[in-house]
């Protein structure tokens, strides 16, 4: 499986997940896979950790506490590429 | 343990009509069940409904005093004994009411300091045209009122009197609801009502010729040093004697044994002062999570009592949902009252009318996984490392399996507020508790971002007492959970109203205000402990009295199931009906898009979460007690039941003359 295959796979899956699990609470918002979950308010700090903690479910990815960061969690495109990055091989 | 409610006219000339009051006793007859009484004068009107406990074939009320004052009274003065030997004097009953009428005739509001119990009443000096609203040091018992057009009052033990009356409609008030939303009830004045108010705990109200007179507490909680008495025993002592006068009745007493360490050591001290044998009943749930029959089997054997057992699952707690939403008056956010509901509802099958229980133990003497939680978070400003590996030890009451418990969770639970925040304990509660208020209608959260200062936490902050800024994390916490949780919540929706719904009294002897004040003097590593071991105190004090495994087991919350209950085959068809968007379009407070967003998770199984939890119970109690009180609002008082038997005392002073 080449690099775009598992990124649109897991792109794909983790909107389905985001839009399942918290964009019902928010009818209006249509998510850019760039957009700042936190600043849009589409997840809050409980639902941060609800994400997080899926991620490492799902794709078995251990996540250390530094690593919870805006910059690998805070939008769509910052989860693709932090699961690519660390999802083991 | 009774009901009470009246009316008070601005103008004495302006009469209470008897119909009236017979449909405010109709509303509270479940309070009491043993029967009713009427008062009427100049431009006023009192009702009772009575459970009888004390002098049970005296002791009927409205009670007439020496002095021609009139009271109608709710509740247990357990040192009522005492307080008769000292007026001296000659006695028309036996009961508790009379003592507190002749108290307050000779020593007006002085009187309230003497009374050691769990009490509402409505005193009325006629003369004076006077009424006195006045509601114990933590309010257990409830009392509610409402101005009337005109300067008028009328007050009841429960809302729904209010509107039986035909004095006050019943209608959403959103900051109530937001408030019940935000810290998990709404707290007083403040009711889910527009226009009904609560009294306070330790609060009064004095009314007088057209308009309130006073209106404040009468006692606080607090922590400073003044606040604490050490005893001279220790709380084996003290506590043992708080059960010996909760066991004081003309009827037998029973226990509630949750399996715990506080209810176990109620029942132990009420076995050993008993002379008959104990009566204890417990919930058991279908679901293993929840359940904790084994230890309360464990219990029961070891102090020999005969114990009752209600069995609960899913489908019981649907059953039971919009009963006890009636009975609460206010949406819920969880379905922990159902059980208790059901419990009542055996006991009083088995013939049981006064029970002892357990609670307020975990307030006094910080046994709730939140005093853990705040003292960690306090920990991990200076030792994060340490505060990390024993937040791993804890069970959070927020109900996050271990496994959804990694580092961003430790993440959400360190940083949820700074630490010089006053609201600081609950930060995580309140920021869980939100996602019920996601799910507003937008038009809904504008009208409550237009209130000025109506927020639930701006207010909270605002009214909080001058010495709590003096006060340690942990008394702060404590303050923080008898004032927002144990009276608007678990002493309400889970212990008043749920017990009094089949005429069942419940007692806490860890609230006699004197283990209050021995808690607040006990130095605070007797409360919470080295490595966080909670209640050292009583953990003491049960090793002599309990088997070693209930002593020593972990602290286990009381929960009940809150999705599973209502989908599924066995789910009751007025749920679906209650969430359905048209019936979600007509109560106007939640977005129908947003919730079958929930439903659809519901469905399917995914809504396996506490919030997710809490959201549907909050939508789903919101919609029934909607449809139960307020689609009524139009309905004027007539349509509501009269009370028809004969009262067994009515007392009329229309014309200036009472008769009986």
């Amino acid at each position: 499986m080449g690099d775009t295959e598992v990124g649109t796979g897991v792109r794909a899956e983790l909107r389905a997940y985001i839009e399942e699990a918290f964009l019902y609470l928010h009818p209006d918002v249509q998510l850019r896979d760039d957009d700042q979950f936190l600043e849009l308010g589409v997840i809050d700090s409980l639902g941060f950790v609800e994400l997080v903690e899926e991620v490492q479910t799902r794709y078995g990815v251990a996540v250390d506490a530094l690593e919870i960061t805006e910059a690998n969690f805070g939008s769509l495109d910052a989860l693709v590429a932090f699961v690519e990055r660390r999802r083991p091989s | 343990m009774c009901g009470i409610a009246g009316i008070v006219r601005a103008d004495a000339a302006e009469p209470v009509a008897e119909p009236a009051l017979r449909r405010m006793a109709a509303a509270l007859r479940h309070r009491g069940p043993d029967g009713w009484g009427m008062a009427r004068a100049a431009g006023a009107g009192l009702v009772s409904t009575r459970l009888a406990i004390f002098d049970v074939p005296g002791g009927w009320q409205p009670m007439r005093g020496p002095r021609g004052t009139l009271l109608v009274y709710n509740g247990e003065v357990y040192n009522h004994p005492e307080l008769r030997a000292e007026l001296g004097g000659a006695f028309a009953t036996t009961s508790d009411t009379e003592v507190v009428h002749r108290l307050l005739e000779r020593d007006g509001l002085d009187a309230l300091a003497r009374l050691n119990g769990q009490f509402a009443f409505a005193w009325w000096e006629p003369h004076a045209r006077r009424l006195t609203l006045v509601r114990d040091r933590f309010g257990v018992r409830p009392l509610h009122w409402a101005g009337l057009p005109g300067g008028g009052i009328a007050f009841a033990s429960e809302a729904k009197a209010l509107f039986a009356s035909g004095e006050a409609s019943a209608a959403p008030d959103l900051a109530g609801i937001d408030e019940v939303f935000t810290t998990w009830g709404a707290r007083a004045p403040r009711t889910a009502f527009a226009g009904v108010a609560q009294l306070p705990p330790g609060g009064l109200l004095v009314w007088e010729d057209g308009a309130i007179a006073a209106q404040r507490t009468w006692w606080a909680p607090g922590y400073d040093p003044a606040d604490g008495a050490p005893t001279p025993d220790d709380l084996s002592a003290l506590l043992a004697d708080a059960v010996r006068l909760r066991l004081r009745a003309d009827v037998p007493v029973g226990t509630y044994l949750s399996g715990g360490l506080d209810s176990s050591l109620i029942a132990a001290l009420a076995q050993r002062a008993s002379d008959h044998e104990l009566r204890t009943f417990s919930v058991a749930f279908h679901d293993a999570r929840y359940d904790e029959r084994a230890f309360q089997q464990q219990v029961a054997q070891a102090l020999g009592t005969r114990h009752h057992v209600v069995e609960v699952g899913p489908r019981e707690i649907a059953d039971g949902f919009r009963a006890v939403v009636a009975h609460a008056e206010t949406p819920l956010i969880r379905t922990a009252p159902i059980p208790l509901y059901l419990l009542a509802q055996a006991t009083r099958a088995h013939g049981i009318t006064v029970v002892a229980t357990g609670e307020g133990a975990d307030e006094l003497f910080w046994g709730y996984d939140l005093f853990k939680e705040t003292a960690l978070r306090e920990l991990h400003a200076r030792d994060p490392a340490r505060a990390e590996t024993l937040l791993d030890a804890l069970y959070p009451y927020l109900d996050v399996p271990a496994e959804r418990r990694g580092p961003a969770w430790k993440r959400f639970f360190f940083e949820a507020g700074a630490s010089d925040d006053p609201l600081f304990s609950h930060q995580p509660r309140i920021a869980a508790t939100g996602i019920v208020r996601a799910f507003y209608r937008p038009e809904v959260q504008r009208v409550l971002d237009g209130m000025n200062g109506e927020d639930p936490l701006a207010r909270l902050r605002a009214e909080l007492p001058p010495a709590f800024a003096r006060w340690s994390a942990l008394e702060r916490a404590a303050y923080l959970e008898l004032t927002t949780l144990l009276a608007p919540n678990l002493l309400s929706s889970q212990g008043d109203r749920v017990a009094m719904a089949h005429g069942v009294e419940g007692r806490f002897p860890f609230l006699d205000h004197r283990v209050f004040m021995h808690s607040v003097a006990l130095p605070p590593e007797r409360k919470l402990g080295p490595r966080l071991r909670e209640k050292a105190e009583l953990r003491a004090l049960a090793q002599r009295l309990l088997p070693r495994a209930v002593v020593e087991r972990p602290k286990q919350p009381y929960r009940a199931p809150a999705v599973v209950p209502f989908f599924g085959d066995h789910a009751p068809g007025w749920v679906a009906e209650r969430l359905e968007a048209r019936a979600l379009e007509q109560v106007g407070i939640f977005d129908p898009q947003r919730v079958e967003g929930l439903l659809r998770r519901c469905r399917a199984g995914k809504a396996t979460g506490f919030r997710e939890g809490m959201a549907l119970v909050g939508i789903l109690s919101t919609q029934v007690w909607h449809e139960r009180f307020c689609a009524r609002a139009g309905a004027a008082g007539p349509d509501w039941p009269a009370e028809r038997s004969e009262p067994r005392v009515r007392l009329d002073a229309t014309d200036g003359i009472a008769s009986q």
